[in-house]
């Protein structure tokens, strides 16, 4: 027999084939995790341009942090983010896989269509993404023009320019979440849906008390990641409008990136880092507590 | 045990992979077991690859005793970055022709170049080739040399002429008014119905700090009389001439002569989509392989209205730097002089399109030839000898970024009232400043 206590047991006697096994994951831990979170913590109170030798300044990087306004920006603009991505990003996938796991003909041809995105390189789809977008060239825009509608400035007017992001992000990753919900709608069983329909409750009604309600563990863990997926939008700004116009759409990780690498500032992206893992650990967290209350049956 | 023989196995199975891996190359090596060799990075652009190659070869036909390994600059987003890392890594080469003069901070700090003109023969070398008043702005913080002035890459304007002359634009427009009235001609007539596809002019819109080469610095430059943004460390760019700079690009936006757009995948001045272009000579080699059929002329960037004096610009100056990893300084030293012989500022004329920090260009007659063949290079030469280069001060990106986001604010959106976003600009390059301290 085997188990944890087998395991200690051959351990505690001297056979350390066991710590073979755990050697590759434990370096890649050491690597690319521990170290660099270790480091980073370290660089919190430093300025560190990596030519020349760290600097201690104590508290000087949140001292800065507290009085940068662009911090505050990219805070905001990530939220904003979130606000349209993660409602939109749930109910088109919801929408789909409702579609999806019907009886249609070519049903597995669109599965592997809305997937397509998810596994393409995420610049190849902004750079696609960028050419649709474009106010002048753009295909987006020719379409309406030749519809006789006037141009939409996508990513050239501030307040146009996250919800763009934002659709493209929804785009390209509705496949992931629409396999999600793909497996909580086949884990609903059916016996619930011929007892509503034998007690007269229309489609719409057995969405509403039958499916919904069922899906609450799927809604919670979708929203959870897009939070955290959300917190994490980089590709899109920096390619699609390296984090312009006037700012609309300098998220946290864009902000991050070019202070650690534009300008050299380790000691201070560092320092941003662990202020945003805090935000989103506090976003979470209250999502958690607010969908507990509101979901649970 | 077995399972433990067979991973013990594996990884030094795996190590002697990996050393094969990095073990040095063939043909890296010096030529013969006595001679010395020299790492040069050049930029990673064909054409100075093939400058490059060139040069190299020479040079290892007539010293075989210093044989010179040429690799061009790893290809990342900036060379600074690779520098940087390289520095870092301890990794530099012996020598680097791309070195851009507004991180040499960075690089002085971190004790990563030679000082050159601890060289006895730096300053007869210098005074041959590059005017006395060009080189004072290569002087580092600390009085010192450490970069030969290269190559300059003078910001001019690159114009259109049919599609100036076809709106009725007959002079090259020299001031901001006469730029403005030009474009409204242009707009009148490529777009009598208010959207159309051909631009007075264009710049990205996006907020890259780099793009401020193009537009308000050698504007400023330009329009403060050949000022820079810092004087004795310190910014003092709030003034009249930085006002009227953003002001000048925020009527370009707001009468419509400049689209609030980016093009993605073309370029709008080769397609002939725009009347002017702020750019370098390198753009003269585009022109002629991408829009050969185009009539264009060079002119310095326009001024405000009653402008005195030459007009000065931004030199994106590229120059040539030893790395203080090189074991071989006076070997490395003798090939940088090789380098800025008369007769490769030639090559790099004829292969490049780019000019050398000479005061002789226009004079000497080794370059006649070239310029009688290329017209619009001789603009750019003129132009060489009335430029700036980038002030030597730390975080000289970040401050162009700050000055990018205000010039987005105030030139693009027209947002923000010009003279409020220079103070802004000034204030956010202070804060960077004192942060550096």
């Amino acid at each position: 027999m085997t188990g944890p206590r087998s395991l200690v047991r051959r351990l505690a006697a001297g056979d350390r084939t066991a710590y073979w096994f755990v050697l590759p994951y434990a370096v890649f831990f050491c690597a690319f995790v521990a170290y660099p979170l270790v480091f980073s913590f370290i660089l919190v109170f430093h300025r560190w341009n990596v030519v020349t030798p760290m600097e201690w300044i104590g508290l000087k990087n949140f001292d800065r942090l507290i009085g940068d306004g662009l911090f505050y920006r990219s805070l905001l603009n990530t939220l904003t983010f979130l606000v349209i991505h993660i409602p939109l990003q749930a109910a088109v996938a919801l929408g789909l896989a409702l579609l999806l796991n019907t009886a249609i003909r070519g049903r597995g041809f669109f599965r592997a269509i809305y997937f397509l995105p998810v596994v393409v390189s995420g610049v190849a789809v902004t750079i696609l993404w960028q050419q649709l977008y474009s106010y002048d060239n753009g295909v987006l825009n020719a379409i309406l023009r030749a519809a006789g509608l006037g141009r939409v400035p996508w990513l050239v007017d501030p307040s146009m320019a996250m919800p763009s992001i934002a659709i493209m992000a929804t785009w390209k990753n509705v496949g992931i979440y629409i396999v999600l919900f793909l497996v909580g709608l086949q884990n609903i069983p059916r016996e619930l849906y011929e007892a509503a329909a034998l007690d007269g409750a229309r489609p719409a009604a057995q969405f509403r008390h039958i499916t919904l309600p069922m899906l609450n563990p799927t809604i919670v863990v979708i929203i959870v990641l897009s939070t955290i997926g959300g917190f994490s939008l980089f590709i899109e700004p920096y390619v699609l409008t390296g984090g312009g116009p006037m700012q609309s759409t300098l998220s946290g990780m864009l902000y991050i990136y070019n202070q650690a690498f534009s300008f050299d500032h380790m000691g201070y992206a560092a320092t941003l880092g662990f202020v945003y893992a805090l935000v989103i650990l506090a976003v979470v967290m209250l999502q958690r507590r607010v969908i507990d209350t509101e979901l649970t049956p | 045990m077995d399972v433990t023989r067979t991973l013990v196995r594996g990884a030094v199975i795996a190590c002697a992979a990996l050393g094969l891996a990095c073990g040095p190359r063939p043909g890296t090596g010096p030529a013969n077991g006595a001679g010395i060799t020299l790492t040069y990075w050049p930029a990673p652009n064909p054409q100075e690859i093939q400058l490059a190659d060139t040069l190299v070869r020479i040079w290892n036909t007539l010293h075989p005793e210093i044989h010179v390994d040429m690799q061009p600059i790893p290809v990342s987003i900036s060379t600074e970055e690779v520098l940087l890392a390289a520095i870092a890594g301890k990794t530099t080469p012996d020598v680097c022709s791309n070195i851009w003069p507004g991180a040499l901070h960075d690089y002085t700090q971190a004790g990563g170049l030679v000082r050159l003109d601890a060289f006895p023969d730096f300053d007869s070398v210098m005074a041959a080739r590059t005017p006395r008043e060009l080189l004072e702005q290569f002087r580092a913080g600390d009085g010192h040399f450490y970069e030969v002035p290269w190559k300059t890459n003078p910001v001019m304007m690159i114009y259109n002429r049919r599609l100036l002359r076809e709106a009725g634009v007959d002079t090259v427009p020299a001031t901001y008014g006469a730029y403005l009235a030009a474009g409204a001609r242009v707009a009148a007539h490529a777009y009598p119905q208010g959207a159309g596809s051909v631009w007075m002019g264009e710049r990205d819109v996006r907020p890259l700090w780099w793009q401020k080469f193009f537009d308000f610095f050698p504007f400023y430059i330009a329009a403060s009389g050949g000022k820079t943004l810092f004087t004795g460390g310190k910014a003092t760019f709030d003034d009249s001439s930085a006002a009227e700079v953003m002001g000048f690009f925020r009527d370009c936006y707001a009468r419509g002569y400049f689209p609030r757009t980016f093009f993605p995948g073309h370029d709008p001045f080769l397609l002939e989509e725009k009347a002017t272009h702020f750019s370098g000579p390198w753009e003269v080699a585009s022109i002629r392989k991408f829009a050969p059929q185009m009539d264009f002329g060079v002119a310095p960037i326009p001024v405000p209205d009653g402008h005195r004096g030459p007009v000065y610009t931004y030199g994106d100056y590229k120059n040539i730097s030893i790395f203080s990893t090189t074991a071989h300084r006076r070997e490395a030293w003798e090939f940088v002089k090789f380098l800025v012989e008369a007769r490769h500022d030639l090559l790099l004329l004829r292969i490049c399109d780019q000019i050398p920090v000479r005061g002789d260009l226009l004079d000497n007659p080794l370059f006649a030839r070239y310029f009688q063949e290329n017209p619009p290079m001789v603009a750019f030469a003129r132009q060489a000898v009335y430029t700036r280069n980038m002030d030597n001060v730390p975080d000289m990106k970040e401050i162009l970024d700050a000055i990018a986001q205000e010039y987005e604010s105030c030139a693009v959106y027209g947002r923000v009232p010009p003279a409020v976003a220079v103070r802004d600009a000034v204030r956010r390059t202070n804060l960077i400043m004192e942060w550096d301290k």
